[in-house]
């Protein structure tokens, strides 16, 4: 293939990923509504991925307080392993963490299932008999991921948190009570505000991007493995990259010095 | 009436239609015939608008569906019945919830008319027996007699397409599936059955076409088929 017709096959998938998300999310303010679809959804997403981010926000916490320990005590400044443990937890690894995992769980699950579809003609079925795929199939899974993906990286933080203060109090020896009053002073409106926002982008990243590699699925077998892994790693990328400019942008909008 | 004009397809690189010419009564029973890759399921495709032809215009009861938008393509699609090959069926739900399917999707039956409906059509195809089933607990026929009771639920066709509905069949299955499509064309809806196995296409079929290298090598009747002088339509149907 020339370059030519390399840079217009990218700026049509381009196009044609713009034109899905859009109307993905558009299908919320039109009817028909799939509320059971939506549900079955919210189910897989987030009453499944529960677990998995739990034991993983768990780990991160208890990880990422161990290090600060670690290199804090020595110089005497173990008072602010709550404080980094709180900004690093809340703005950016909580949801991060919680992105990444859903990634790997929901993300390949909806692109796996719907390049099945596409293969078996299933949503070629949905078309003939009239019915909107992408309100049926991908509208749903962008609702599902913009509600239960913010709600899992709150949990998260708070498993995170907690982790972290098992090995501040336990392994470290510090305190609880000024471990616990560092966390309160980094939950201010802005610090909520910059952690909150990041799952919603990311939810609505990786469910367009998955849905949308998902439903070009083509070739067979091969096709739904290669289809699987590029919307595993477009989201993968999406998240780390949008996650910096997310950072960048609220920090400015928020007011933070830098 | 289904009328294709100089109708052109191609995958990527791959033309299967060349200027492809003909037209169908909605009462007719065609079979198109064909070698693999020959682009007979391609023509059932384009006749739904599933795909857009390259060149040419389609023209579903006097209407161009050629650039019709998927929402415009609505209408049009509800008059066809499409079997695709393999059946198609949602692997998610079992045999009585993709039945019900457009019921509940087009419909505000009850639980209870719904239930009834959807008993009524599996007893048509046969297979009622199955109505807890999920898809891969199913044969290959039952498979296609669901999906064919599911398109029945879907609305009433005034046209079926059967994509090769009999493939890796069984011969009894196979016959059943035939028997099937005959019984459902009785009240005077025609199909357009798309098959290289030539038994199936004699057993159901009036009129025949043959697609080869894109263009439609033969199109007539059961005894012109029989004494046809194009050597591959020969080759292909005494093979």
């Amino acid at each position: 293939m020339s370059y030519t017709l390399k840079i217009k096959h990218v700026i049509s998938e381009l196009q044609d990923f713009y034109i899905l998300s859009i109307k993905g999310l558009c299908g919320v303010f039109r009817k028909p509504f799939y509320f059971k679809d939506t549900i079955e959804q919210m189910d897989y997403s987030g009453a499944g991925s529960f677990l998995i981010i739990v034991i993983v926000s768990l780990f991160v916490g208890m990880s990422l307080s161990l290090q600060l320990s670690a290199e804090l005590s020595p110089l005497g400044l173990e008072i602010y392993t709550g404080k980094i443990v709180g900004i690093s937890i809340i703005r950016e690894l909580g949801p991060v963490i919680a992105a990444l995992v859903f990634t790997g769980r929901v993300g390949a699950g909806m692109s796996s299932e719907l390049g099945s579809m596409m293969l078996g003609h299933q949503v070629d079925t949905l078309r003939v008999f009239g019915i909107d795929p992408i309100k049926k199939l991908v509208t749903p899974r962008i609702v599902s991921a913009l509600i239960m993906l913010p709600a899992l990286t709150i949990i998260g933080n708070a498993v995170a948190l907690l982790g972290g203060y098992y090995i501040s109090v336990y392994v470290g020896h510090q305190s609880g009570a000024l471990y616990w009053s560092a966390i309160r002073e980094e939950l201010i409106f802005e610090n909520i505000i910059a952690g909150i926002t990041k799952p919603f982008v990311f939810g609505y990243l990786i469910a367009s991007i998955c849905c949308y590699v998902g439903l070009s699925t083509k070739g067979g077998s091969i096709g739904l493995r290669r289809s699987t892994t590029k919307a595993v790693v477009a989201s993968i990328i999406m998240i780390i990259v949008s996650n910096f400019v997310l950072s960048r942008a609220l920090l400015y909008i928020l007011g933070f010095q830098i | 009436m289904i009328v294709f004009d100089r109708v052109s397809f191609s995958y990527k690189q791959r033309q299967v239609l060349k200027e492809t010419s003909f037209s169908a009564d909605f009462n007719e029973r065609v079979a198109i015939l064909g070698g693999s890759g020959e682009g007979k399921t391609t023509v059932l495709r384009l006749i739904v608008g599933l795909i857009k032809p390259d060149a040419g215009r389609i023209f579903i009861d006097g209407e161009d569906i050629t650039d019709k938008t998927e929402d415009e393509l609505r209408s049009t699609r509800m008059k066809f019945s499409l079997l695709f090959q393999e059946g198609a069926l949602f692997d998610s739900l079992n045999v009585k919830e993709n039945v019900a399917f457009c019921l509940r999707e087009y419909t505000k039956m009850s639980e209870e008319n719904i239930d009834r409906k959807v008993m009524e059509l599996l007893k048509i195809v046969g297979v009622e027996h199955a109505i807890h089933l999920m898809p891969e607990e199913l044969s290959g026929g039952m498979h296609r007699r669901v999906s064919i009771a599911r398109s029945l639920a879907a609305c009433e066709p005034r046209m079926f397409l059967y994509d090769e509905p009999t493939s890796g069949l069984d011969p009894i299955n196979s016959d059943n599936i035939c028997k099937l499509i005959l019984d459902l064309a009785k009240n005077n809806t025609g199909f357009i059955i798309v098959t290289h196995k030539v038994s199936d296409a004699l057993k159901t079929a009036q009129r025949f076409m043959f697609l080869k290298n894109g263009m439609l090598a033969f199109d007539g009747s059961k005894k012109e088929l029989m004494q046809v002088d194009n050597a591959d339509v020969k080759e292909f149907i005494n093979v």
